[in-house]
This record gives C-alpha cells, sequence and structure tokens, in this order.
C-alpha cells in the first residue's frame, strides 16, 4: 500500500511539495480512488475491453502539409520569460543528467 | 436581460449601438464584482471588428483558460498569475472577426479542474441566485456572467460537466457540442479526450447561433471536425413528434433515493412532470435500465482519467518560459519552487493521484480500466442511440448548495445522481442544460444528451421543450 | 568466452521544411529563437499537428530498415521535467512506431552480418542549451525538429559491427533522402548499450547506457573502454560491481564515467497522446514509398562484386554517396566495361571531385561522356595518357571529349599504309642502324621514336611497332 513517503516522493518528482495535511488528506483520496477502481476490475470481462482514449475513431485527422509558416516573433517567444540574455530563456546552469 | 436575438435586433433597428452595449457590461461587470467575483479581468476598452454575423456587436465573455493575446489568461492559478498570452486561441479569433465585444476573463475553479467555482486564485464565485449558495464549477464566472445579465453569452470549457451543471445552478443554459466540434486550440488544457470548449447562454437559439460561428475544422487542431454543413440555428424548428427520449431508471427513480433529502425528492418530482411535458409535446419518452455498477463507475473512471491526462497537460507549468519564475540556485530549485508556490493543495493533490495511476506498474490496474470502463459506457450509450434520439436526465440531485455544504461527490448517496454528465464527455456527446424551473427558489436544470455529430438535434430537441417549459432567459438581475 | 553484446539507439533528425508537431522551420542554425511557434515552447493550449512529410520520410526509412509498419501509428507522450523540454512531455512512439521488427544487412571483414531493429520511431528533439558560467541560455529553434530513433536488438558483437553499422544506416539516411545525417552538426546521435555474455548468450554484466555521443568514432571508443572495463572487473571477482546505469564517455580521458544509476530510473509514464488520433496506412500509400526507395548500399555493393567483377574495397568506395553510385550505374547502362568505368570513378574522378569540393552531378562530365572517352582508349583512337589530358581538358573549358580530341588533334594514327610509309621513310635513312640492329644491338626504340617524331606523337604505338619489325625483317 502506499504510504506518506510515496506520496512525497511522487510529488518531487512532479517537482513540488505541500505541508504534511495535504499529502494526509491526499493518501485518504487514493484510498477513495482505490477501492472504486478495485469494483471496475472486478467489472465482468473488463480485461478484454481495448481501453479508450478518443470519444470516437476520429477518421477526418490530416495531417499537416510541410510547409514552413511565419511563426512566433523572437520578442514574442521572450515575452514571458522572466529571465533573458542574447535572445534566449536565462536559466541556472544546467548540468547533464 | 435580452437575448443574442433581443440585442440583434435593438442593434438592427438602432436602438442602441454595441459601443453603449459594451458600456452597460462593463459596468455591470464592475457594479457586481466585489458581490459575485466573476471576472478575473474586465476589459474597459470598447474594441471590436466589422462583421454581418448574429453576434456582430454583441458583449460576451470568456473563460480565463482561453488563449487572449495581449490580455492577461491566468486559468484563475498562481502559476499562471501574470500571464499574457502572445497568440489567440481560434475560438477567440472566431469571435473577433464575427464582431462579439468581449467584456471580460471569467473566473473558473483552478486550471478548470474542480466545480464548485471556490478554488480560483482570485476568490469565490457567488450564485447570484444566493449569495450564501455556490454558482458551481469549474465555469463559474462564465455561468454569474450570464445569470447575472452582465452579457448574453459566454464561452467556456467542458472536462466533466463543467458548463452544464454551472449553467443548472445559475439557471441559464448551457452546451457543448460533440468533441471536435470547436477547436481547442487555445483552450488549456485539463483533460485533453475531455476536454470541450462549449457556451452559456440564456436560451437554446443562442446556444445554436453561437455554436454555428464558432464550430468547424481547424488546422490547429488534429481531433477538430470538418464542417457539417448545416446552420443549427436552422434546425431548431424542426418538428420533433415522434423522436425517441430514454432516462436511466437508476439515476431517476425514487424510489432508489429513500433516504434522500426532500430536496433531491423535489428535483426527482420536477423531472418527471417535465418528462410528462415531453409526452404531451409529441415525445416518446421511455425508462432504460442501466447496470448500477457501471454508472457508479463513471465517477472514478473520469477522476482517473482526467487527473492522469491533466498531470501530463500542466507539467509545461515551470516558469521558466512563462508564469513566476521560482526562487532557487538550480534549475531543479526554480521549477520546484514555482509548481510549490504556484498550484493549491487540491491541484497538487490531483497531480499526485493522477502521476500514480500513469506509473507503470499502476497503468493496468486504474489507468487502463478507466479507459476501458469509458468504452463499456460509450458502447452502452452507442447502442442506445441507434433506438432513441436523445437522453434526458436532471443535471443534479439538488439546487446549488451551500458554501458551507460538505459534499463528497464520490459517496454513495451523490455518486450516479451528480456526476452523469461525464457520459457526454467520454462519448464526446453534444450534450445541453436547460433550466427546468425552481426548487426552493432555486433555479435547477435538464440535461439533454444525443449522439455523436447531432448537434443540431439535440438543440432542436432542447428548443422545443425549453418552449414548452417556458423558462427561457430566465436570469437574475 | 566473454561476448560483447551491444545495442545501438541511434537519433537522426528528418528533413524537412517544417518542424514535427509545428509550421515552425527546421533550421536551428539561425539566430537564436527565431524559428520557434506556439507549440514549441509549449504554450498553454497549444496542440500537436503531426508533419506529413517528416511522417512520411519515417515510414520511408522503416520501410529501408525492411520493418513492419502497423496499419495504424499513434503518438505517445514520455513524460519527464527537464529545462530543454518545455511542454515537460516529449511526443513520441511507444505502442505503435511507424516501424518494428526489421533489420539491416551489414559486412563486416568479408562476413555478412544480420543486424536486427527492434523498431524505429518518430519524435521530437528538444532546445538546444548554451553552458556559461553560473548559468545556461535556452534556444528553441530546435525544439520540434523532427527526430527519427533507430533501436537495434542487442544483435551487435564488437566495436568494427557498430560502425559498420551506423555507416550502413547513415547510407540508408542520406540513399532515401530521410536525413543529412551530419554527424558533426548533431543531426546524428549515438545511444550505446554494452554488456557482456558468455557463450551461452547468459548476461555476466548488466546493461549499461551511455548517451547521446556525438561521433562514430567516439562509438568504437566508447565501446572499447567500457568493455575493458566490464571484462576487467569480470576477472578481477567483481563482476558486480559492474551496475544497470547510464555512463558518459569522457572523451579525453579516453574513459566512461557513471552519470546515474537504475535506483534514479525515471517511470516516464508514456500513455497515448490524446490529441493526436491514430493514423491509418493503407497500402497504397506504403507501395508509394515503396517506389521511392532506390537501391541501397549492401545491394550494390554485392551487386558490384558479383556481377561487376569488382574489389569490395572499390564497391565500397563508389557506394558511398548515392550520387556517385549513380553516375557509376549510368555508365554500365550505356555498354561501359565496370572495370574500366570503376577505375575512371575512383580514380580521376573521385580526386577531382575531392580535390575541387565538388558533387559529382556538378561535374561537367556526364557518364555518357565519361562511356565515349573510354571507347576512344579501348577503340585506340588516343591513348591512355592521351586519356587523361582529355579528362581534364573537359572539365576546365566545360567541351566534349570527342571535340577536344578534335581541338588537340589528338587523334591517333592508325592507318597502316600512312605508318608504313614513315617507317620505310626512316628505316631508308638509318640502313646502318638495321645492321646494328640485325647484330643485336638494341636500335628499335630509336625507330619508334624516329616515327613518333615524324607523327607528333600520334602514331599509334602498337601498330607502329608491329610495322618496324616487319620491315626490318624485310630487309
Amino acid at each position: 500500500m502506499v504510504t506518506i513517503d510515496d506520496l512525497k516522493d511522487y510529488a518531487s518528482r512532479l517537482m513540488f511539495d505541500m505541508d504534511s495535511e495535504g499529502y494526509e488528506r491526499t493518501l485518504k483520496e487514493f484510498e477513495t480512488v482505490e477501492k472504486h477502481m478495485a469494483l471496475i476490475g472486478e467489472i465482468d470481462g473488463i480485461e478484454e475491453i481495448e481501453p479508450m482514449t478518443f470519444p470516437y475513431e476520429i477518421y477526418h485527422a490530416s495531417l499537416r502539409s510541410d510547409e514552413a509558416m511565419d511563426c512566433l516573433s523572437v520578442e514574442d517567444v521572450l515575452a514571458n520569460s522572466k529571465e533573458v540574455e542574447n535572445n534566449q530563456v536565462k536559466v541556472p546552469k544546467v548540468v547533464d543528467r | 436581460m435580452k437575448t443574442i436575438m433581443e440585442l440583434r435586433a435593438d442593434l438592427d433597428n438602432k436602438k442602441v449601438t454595441s459601443e453603449e452595449l459594451f458600456k452597460e457590461a462593463n459596468k455591470k461587470a464592475h457594479e457586481y464584482q466585489d458581490e459575485y467575483n466573476s471576472f478575473v479581468t474586465i476589459i474597459d476598452e470598447y474594441k471590436k471588428n466589422e462583421s454581418d454575423s448574429l453576434i456582430n456587436g454583441i458583449p460576451y465573455s470568456l473563460k480565463d483558460n482561453i488563449s487572449t493575446k495581449g490580455i492577461l489568461t491566468t486559468s484563475s492559478s498562481n502559476i499562471l498569475k501574470d500571464y499574457i498570452p502572445v497568440y489567440d486561441a481560434t475560438v477567440y479569433k472566431k469571435l473577433k472577426n464575427a464582431g462579439a465585444v468581449l467584456v471580460g476573463k471569467t473566473v473558473l475553479d483552478e486550471l478548470a479542474m474542480g466545480g464548485t467555482g471556490t478554488t480560483a486564485n482570485t476568490g469565490i464565485v457567488k450564485n447570484p441566485w444566493d449569495k450564501t449558495r455556490q454558482i458551481g464549477g469549474s465555469s463559474a464566472g462564465s455561468a454569474a456572467s450570464v445569470a447575472l445579465g452582465i452579457t448574453p453569452f459566454s464561452i467556456a470549457s467542458d472536462t466533466g460537466d463543467s458548463i452544464r451543471k454551472p449553467a443548472a445552478f445559475g439557471g441559464v443554459v448551457g452546451f457543448k457540442p460533440t468533441y471536435g466540434r470547436i477547436s481547442r486550440y487555445g483552450l488549456f488544457a485539463f483533460a485533453s479526450s475531455l476536454d470541450h470548449v462549449g457556451c452559456l447562454t440564456r436560451c437554446v437559439e443562442d446556444c445554436a447561433i453561437v455554436t454555428d460561428i464558432l464550430k468547424g475544422k481547424d488546422e490547429r487542431d488534429m481531433t477538430s471536425l470538418p464542417d457539417d454543413g448545416v446552420k443549427y440555428h436552422d434546425m431548431l424548428k424542426n418538428d420533433i413528434k415522434g423522436k425517441k427520449l430514454f432516462y436511466i431508471k437508476e439515476i431517476t427513480d425514487k424510489e432508489l433515493y429513500k433516504d434522500a433529502s426532500e430536496e433531491t425528492k423535489k428535483v426527482l418530482d420536477k423531472f418527471k412532470e417535465t418528462i410528462d411535458k415531453c409526452k404531451e409535446l409529441g415525445f416518446i419518452v421511455e425508462e432504460v435500465s442501466i447496470d448500477e455498477k457501471l454508472l457508479k463507475a463513471i465517477y472514478p473512471s473520469y477522476m482517473t482519467i482526467s487527473c492522469a491526462e491533466a498531470t501530463s497537460n500542466n507539467s509545461n507549468l515551470t516558469g521558466i518560459i512563462f508564469g513566476p519564475r521560482g526562487e532557487g540556485n538550480t534549475i531543479n530549485d526554480i521549477m520546484f519552487d514555482a509548481r510549490t508556490k504556484g498550484f493549491s493543495e487540491l491541484i497538487k493533490r490531483r497531480f499526485i493521484l493522477g502521476s500514480y495511476i500513469l506509473l507503470k506498474e499502476n497503468q493496468e490496474r486504474l489507468f487502463k480500466n478507466a479507459q476501458r470502463l469509458r468504452r463499456i459506457i460509450v458502447n452502452k450509450m452507442n447502442d442506445l442511440f441507434k433506438e432513441y434520439d436523445a437522453m434526458i436526465l436532471p443535471t443534479s440531485g439538488g439546487v446549488a448548495p451551500k458554501f458551507d455544504s460538505d459534499i463528497d461527490r464520490m459517496s454513495d448517496r451523490y455518486l450516479i445522481l451528480e456526476n452523469h454528465m461525464a457520459i457526454g464527455n467520454f462519448g464526446g456527446y453534444p450534450s445541453i442544460t436547460i433550466p427546468n424551473g425552481f426548487v426552493d427558489d432555486m433555479p435547477i436544470g435538464i440535461n439533454i444528451t444525443g449522439p455523436q455529430f447531432m448537434d443540431g438535434e439535440v438543440l432542436n430537441i432542447a428548443y422545443k421543450i425549453e418552449e414548452h417549459l417556458g423558462f427561457k432567459g430566465l436570469g437574475k438581475e | 568466452m566473454y561476448k560483447l553484446t551491444i545495442g545501438l539507439e541511434v537519433h537522426c533528425e528528418v528533413k524537412t521544411n517544417s518542424k514535427n508537431f509545428s509550421s515552425a522551420r527546421n533550421e536551428y542554425s539561425d539566430n537564436p529563437n527565431t524559428n520557434v511557434d506556439t507549440v514549441d515552447i509549449g504554450l498553454p493550449g497549444i496542440l500537436p499537428v503531426v508533419n506529413k512529410e517528416a511522417f512520411r520520410k519515417s515510414l520511408k526509412m522503416a520501410l529501408a530498415l525492411n520493418c513492419k509498419t502497423p496499419d495504424v501509428v499513434m503518438f505517445d507522450r514520455k513524460n519527464y521535467y527537464y529545462p530543454d523540454l518545455p511542454k515537460g512531455y516529449q511526443i513520441t512512439q511507444m505502442e505503435k512506431p511507424v516501424g518494428v521488427d526489421g533489420y539491416v544487412m551489414i559486412n563486416v571483414d568479408d562476413k555478412d552480418i544480420k543486424v536486427g531493429i527492434h523498431d524505429i520511431h518518430l519524435e521530437e528533439d528538444t532546445a538546444s542549451m548554451e553552458h556559461n558560467d553560473g548559468y545556461s541560455l535556452i534556444d528553441y529553434n530546435r525544439a520540434g525538429v523532427p527526430l527519427l530513433e533507430t533501436v537495434t536488438t542487442p544483435s551487435i558483437h564488437s566495436a568494427n559491427e557498430a560502425i559498420a553499422f551506423l555507416e550502413i544506416l547513415k547510407g540508408i539516411f542520406l540513399y532515401t533522402d530521410v536525413s543529412e545525417a551530419r554527424t558533426e552538426l548533431g543531426q546524428m546521435r549515438v545511444d550505446v548499450n554494452v554488456n557482456i555474455r558468455d557463450e551461452f548468450d547468459n548476461n555476466l554484466t548488466p546493461r549499461v547506457e551511455m548517451k547521446n555521443i556525438n561521433s562514430f568514432n567516439n562509438v568504437k571508443l566508447a565501446i572499447e573502454s567500457e568493455e575493458k572495463r566490464q571484462i576487467d572487473l569480470i576477472e578481477q571477482g567483481r563482476a558486480n560491481e559492474v551496475v544497470q546505469e547510464t555512463r558518459r564517455f569522457d572523451e579525453e580521458k579516453l574513459e566512461t564515467l557513471s552519470m546515474r544509476s537504475k535506483v534514479d530510473a525515471v517511470d516516464y509514464k508514456y500513455y497515448i497522446e490524446p490529441n493526436i488520433p491514430p493514423i491509418k496506412i493503407d497500402d497504397e500509400w506504403i507501395n508509394a514509398i515503396k517506389k521511392e526507395i532506390p537501391m541501397l548500399q549492401y545491394d550494390r555493393i554485392n551487386i558490384y562484386i558479383n556481377e561487376y567483377g569488382l574489389s569490395r574495397y572499390d564497391a565500397t568506395v563508389i557506394v558511398k554517396e548515392k550520387s556517385i553510385s549513380d553516375y557509376f550505374e549510368e555508365t554500365i547502362k550505356l555498354g561501359c566495361n565496370p572495370k574500366s568505368s570503376a577505375n575512371w570513378v575512383t580514380g580521376m574522378i573521385l580526386g577531382y571531385i575531392n580535390k575541387n569540393e565538388l558533387k559529382i552531378d556538378d561535374i561537367y562530365l556526364t557518364p555518357k561522356m565519361l562511356v565515349e572517352l573510354i571507347e576512344m582508349v579501348d577503340k585506340g583512337e588516343i591513348s591512355s595518357k592521351q586519356s587523361k589530358q582529355v579528362f581534364t581538358k573537359c572539365l576546365e573549358e566545360g567541351m566534349e571529349p570527342k571535340k577536344i580530341v578534335k581541338k588537340l588533334g589528338l587523334t591517333q594514327i592508325t592507318d597502316d599504309k600512312v605508318i608504313r610509309d614513315i617507317v620505310v621513310k626512316v628505316l631508308d635513312e638509318h640502313p646502318d642502324l638495321i645492321i646494328d640492329h640485325k647484330k643485336g644491338k638494341n636500335t628499335f626504340d630509336f625507330f619508334v621514336g624516329q616515327v613518333m617524331k615524324a607523327t607528333r606523337g600520334q602514331a599509334n604505338p602498337g601498330i607502329t611497332a608491329n610495322i618496324i619489325r616487319e620491315e626490318i625483317d624485310k630487309r
């Protein structure tokens, strides 16, 4: 079963943290969801159903023709970034993963 | 407050100018802001394009999760509290081209992930009919903006019931067309496979007018549908005699809610009265039974799918290219800080759940089973739609909840009655909520959902029922 | 026995006008952030739209690698946080990529080897970063550039095989025009997985991954150093110290260094990209694409060796570039002797275009002209030495070889009577030397020289020698 430490690990992999009550509440929600999902898992023959991503089969999607079009200006690309240098977004030094 | 067509007539007869309409809307927006908190941004400058569309010169509001170039768009979250988009959503572009006049950007539940209108970073949205009550969400400000008579229509998004629920609680009309009918380009994604753009209006006719303008293929959205070549506005008055509706016994049968509140019982009685009225109109209405186990699985599956998609869709919110920059010495620290400060706890809990659902070891049991359940429900509905033209159901088991009420949508009592509208998102069905009168002086709604691509037919059915019920143009002003 | 086992993951940028999921220009050497669309920086509300050409080229590559192509192709999201990935996920293909289960034939030390292709999938490149003292700068021009990842099965067993595979793969990219595959520009990047097995294919060490190696030579060095490291540890009884991890190849120290271990492994939470509907692939489309794939290097080499009698070395040199190989084949079609053509192509022509940094299609000498030039030599109309002069003049002056021969008056004299008259005249003038000749003294070359002098070198040397011999014998 999932523990508070697991939740903290999930949160940190999602790049955030919260206070301990938050994790307690999350744990309760997990239990509810697991309980409900367990019932779904018991539905007869569910494992044979193809999981559904799209609301219906989409036949009409067309691919884009390969034409380069005008896109954002450099100013627009950088408009919302808080730190910019040499027309690039500036961040603390990134070390190799 | 008038409908689009009434305002159209006034404008065409020169009884009023578009600018006057805008100024009046702007004034009301400011007047009501402290009391109801409908808006994140109120536009004070009158700006419009020329057009000969039916909405030319008509004021409207736009949910604050729809991208508007040069206008703050926050999704009611601190993580985007200073974000000014550099591009227009396709719907916003179409509205501008049609000559509609933007009055303001409306408050939503943070990142559209909520159904109460209480989780925006700028505070709660109040119900115009009773300030001690919620308006519902996530399109809370949009519903309030229409219910308060500030704008005759508002454009919003619907992932579970985010247009159709607040429409019911606000006594207005809320419509989301078939998935893909309206482009999602520029709608801040919550759960892409369930997200729809739609509208809130004072009457069904206005929904048809607005949808006629917004629909169509968008080269920016691969899931957008090719134009169906019809005007829904022209279909509203079609004869509905002999059309077949169904409702689901397991949702509407009062016998199944023995210990329910008086309020719920009244809502269900009202629903049955409306069914009788539908029969008077010439509809064939039948009761259909669906395995309760499946119905109870709708909300958990909805939560599972939507949280999973949401955690991925919102991974772009790191404060690097846009949004408030976090503090810290390393790249990870600044992302971490931005996200820790930027999201409320509720959002974080949903993201954690969503990421857990997507973990390799959980996908089969959680994510894929939820997607399988989705298919079971959609198959079932598609089968029913072979026989019936639409499904009709109450939008909720009660009136708009009080702010202090503690409704757990996962509890047995509410599990089905409060959450069935997600069916419309599972199958991408056209689905509309219209007012169904009052219970305890608060408006309630009914929902009509039809087969995929039959948007005009659903609007036609809703129009006829609205006409017969006589609650057109409801509103509190 | 230690069996080195290698799997490769090769990323290669696809040559298109626009990016994979947006209409921004696919050209990242421009000024920073000038080829960026809303989609490429993951602004809220954006949706990907698949580039048809990138998609078509991926299918082409899949077919060229003998892969099975599915009826329906889907895209998936790979979720992780990194500053070069603006959306927080990369759109890639996991469940239904453009190709699976293919193979490529390579030849190493005259042995044919089949390298398995696990799959090939279309994805998007990340932003590029410039690292400075204390900070980094991000340029999004590269973000969203179409990227094809080719994943081999662990069917490679030496550094040389790995390089041979990479060369062949690069050749396929070039022959099919899917990519320019320029490693020096980072267009082609290689991840290498290495472990050691015993003769029964049991793993003696776990798989170690080395990421983002940007030259084939470094791939070779990385494999060799990792092979040595793993075998050394096995022999010291420390095989358990080899852990499943990602290592980085240090070009200066010539060794691999640990980056992160399995414990830190990221669960990428793959799931189907909900904004890209499944793309149906019909037979008609596949057949049309198949027709566009030319014969590839491996098959050409085999034909050149087996049917044309070329050496493997020459064959390999010729197929290195498709345009050269096509040029060569054109001459064969025109009836040229393959060996003569190969000599010209690998010798004079390659020498000339390499020296002048030209493409073979840019030079004046067409395959037809080369064939004519070779025929003139074969028929004895000009000497082999003269043909080289003609070749140079032809390229310098942009004039057909035949015209040059005429202009320079290079045509050989092969008419028996004309030569015989001159020979008789020369012999008549030097009766004493004929006597010397008959006494065994070598004066033959003198006579040849005199004939050549009289004809300004145009007399066919073979015919001339024969006639001199005949005329001396008569006296």
